[in-house]
């Protein structure tokens, strides 16, 4: 076998939330505080209801999906924006009420460092799917929330 | 927003990121990698993760609409990577020099094609950054 040619590897770096204190269990303590919250939503609970059927599989998912992102482990492996634009219910509005509840819930279980990563990362991906759906769906509300972002308004009233 | 693949990343082609992406959006041509900008969520994992630095979201100064397109295009014509291959043996020579995108080459990556082996020239294109 010939020697392996020297560059860096993975194994060498650690993800963003290892500086901020994010640990697995962590993770898990935010996701199933999470979906806790939106499991009970008005808003969110109906869209999530019939969207998953299997939670215990759905949560382990998330786990996995936070633990890629912030401690770059590589466990998950999904399609978020083409499972997210096949959701024909879902409106702008959720969205605002997902980062709403997902700020709540990091606020409640994290550090204040984790928390702030956690928020930070769940905005920018909130963006890019909300910038996705934006232009498969090609809608005025859509587009004037991904322009928006937190500003756009939360109700649809 | 999404991000971008660089030219640093012509004829070293490390392949780390697509160990950490976690939603399976690089593309393989025969020596550089690109991002598919439907499917990234711009989670940001890959970018430390690259050894040449060649990875930035398309917010950077770096990045420029003609990578960013570059990235969309080869995204749709290559092949989906998901596992870390062997970089070509001469990767560490390329990392950083200057002009490589006169290497680029628009042909896919291949499984039975080992990279730099005698035969497998890169096949060049028109294509230039605006």
């Amino acid at each position: 076998m010939p020697a392996a040619p020297s560059y860096p590897s993975a194994a060498s770096r650690e993800g963003p939330g290892v500086a901020v204190g994010v640990t697995e269990s962590l993770i898990r303590n935010q996701v199933h505080t999470f979906y806790g919250k939106v499991r009970s939503d008005p808003a969110l609970g109906p869209i999530f209801r019939d969207a998953v059927s299997d939670w215990d599989h759905h949560l382990q998912k998330m786990c996995d999906f936070w633990s890629s992102v912030l401690l770059m482990t590589g466990r998950f492996k999904g399609a978020p924006m083409a499972v997210h634009a096949a959701l024909t219910t879902i409106r702008p509005t959720h969205f605002a009420r997902w980062l709403r509840l997902f700020e709540q819930s990091a606020r409640e279980v994290c550090p204040p460092d984790a928390a702030d990563l956690f928020i930070a990362r769940s905005r920018i991906i909130a963006e890019a799917l909300q910038l996705h759906l934006a232009s498969v769906r090609k809608e005025s509300a859509w587009i004037l929330a991904a322009i928006l972002g937190d500003a756009a308004p939360e109700d649809d009233s | 927003m999404t991000y971008v693949v660089l030219e640093n990343c012509i004829k070293c082609k490390y392949m780390d990121c697509v160990e950490v992406c976690p939603v399976d959006c690089f593309y393989a041509g025969e020596n550089m990698l690109v991002i598919h900008p439907d499917e990234c969520i711009d989670c940001g994992v890959c970018e430390p993760e690259c050894p040449a630095d060649a990875i930035v979201a398309d917010s950077d100064s770096r990045s420029s609409d003609a990578w960013l397109k570059l990235n969309a295009d080869y995204a749709r014509v290559w092949p989906n990577i998901t596992h870390k291959g062997a970089p070509p043996a001469d990767a560490a020579q390329w990392d950083g020099a200057p002009g490589k995108l006169a290497a680029f080459s628009s042909a896919p990556h291949s499984e039975d094609e080992a990279p730099g082996a005698p035969g497998s020239e890169p096949r060049t294109v028109p294509w230039r950054p605006r």
